[in-house]
């Protein structure tokens, strides 16, 4: 039986469609059976990242409805083929949802893939609230400042009051991710840093993303900068995605200063 | 960064300001009365003395939950 991972943010444009199609390739790239999920209904965006929109032919609401089979809807990724996508609806509306559909939805992919990541609409209505009732975890994508922030404990304070294992009486397990960091502002006191943001947060931290502009022309060509081994931001998805699959990997301490005593100094009066 | 620039770093703003509003949500979450409370407060005091404004916070220490009711006089 896979695990299902919500991954969520709260506030739109923190880089969280990212960060899910980088995370589902990292996993399948250690050797597990992951299949990622666009749950942004009316707003299909996975399929761009992932370089798959050509290949999309029916969508997990199609399936939900009986009008395709689960295995018509999954499309296998062209880079790594223990990874396949299931596209979100892209003319319906999120009220098509419902818990029913959903619930049956993710106990035939939880049969089929060791790992089901779903790919959250950013807000907190009805489509959010279905991707995280069945969830058995959840990655919190930040970007460091204050309302990425303040949306994100808003969208937990949901998570931990309207999820099917909660009321059960079990944990979500929560875990963040902090996308964005720019070293050098932190260094200056301009960004938050990732301390102060798990302690206004209080929950666990999986990792740290530093800024890259490589993600855009990554996603210009749908092809998940994971995959670019020289990228720092790919690096950072590579090591969350390892330790997604329960192997510990170091964190580096991304937000120190770059070496030397020179490049510090240029930096401080750029 | 420097020893003696006495502005406050933004980064420490942002965090003393995330962590009130953050405060104020999540009571807002446990306590979805807290606006009808405050309001009908204020109606109650009024009738004694000219107030301001009020203010609630939830505050938890160990296992004591309170919560504490500022009252700002009109004056």
């Amino acid at each position: 039986m896979g695990i299902v991972i919500a991954v969520i943010s709260g506030k739109g444009g923190v880089g969280k469609t990212t960060a899910t199609a980088n995370l589902g390739l990292g996993i399948a790239l250690n050797g597990e059976k992951c299949v990622v999920v666009d749950f942004d209904i009316g707003q299909r965006n996975l399929d761009m990242i992932l370089g798959l929109e050509n290949r999309v032919v029916y969508d997990m609401v199609q399936v939900m409805d009986g009008e395709a089979s689960l295995p018509q809807a999954l499309i296998k990724s062209k880079v790594n083929e223990s990874l396949s996508f299931l596209a979100a609806s892209q003319t319906k509306d999120k009220s098509v949802l419902n818990s029913e559909k959903v619930k049956k939805l993710l106990e035939e992919l939880r049969e089929k893939f060791d790992y089901v990541i779903l790919d959250a609409p950013a807000g907190i209505e009805s489509g959010y609230e279905h991707t995280i009732e069945f969830a058995d975890a959840a990655i919190i994508v930040v970007n460091p400042e204050v309302s990425s922030i303040r949306d994100a404990d808003r969208a937990i304070g949901i998570l931990d009051s309207k999820s099917q294992k909660v009321k059960d009486g079990e944990e979500v397990n929560k875990y963040l991710v902090i996308n964005r960091i720019i070293p050098q502002m932190v260094q200056n006191g301009e960004m938050l840093n990732s301390a102060d943001i798990l302690e206004i947060l209080n929950i666990k931290l999986l990792g740290k993303v530093p800024e890259d502009k490589g993600v855009i022309d990554a996603s210009n060509q749908g092809k998940p900068i994971i995959l670019d081994e020289k990228s720092l931001a790919g690096q950072a998805y590579k090591r969350i995605a390892t330790r997604i699959c329960g192997n510990s990997v170091p964190m580096p301490d991304i937000e120190a200063a770059p070496k030397g005593f020179m490049k510090k100094l240029t930096g401080m009066f750029k | 960064m420097f020893p003696w620039s006495k502005k406050k770093s933004s980064a420490s703003v942002a965090k003393d300001r995330l962590t009130i509003a953050i405060m104020s949500d999540r009571s807002h979450e446990t306590y979805p009365f807290m606006d009808q409370l405050k309001a009908e407060i204020i109606e109650v005091v009024k009738k004694y003395i000219g107030v301001r404004t009020i203010e609630i916070k939830s505050e938890t220490d160990g296992d004591i939950e309170a919560l504490s009711i500022d009252v700002q006089l009109d004056k």
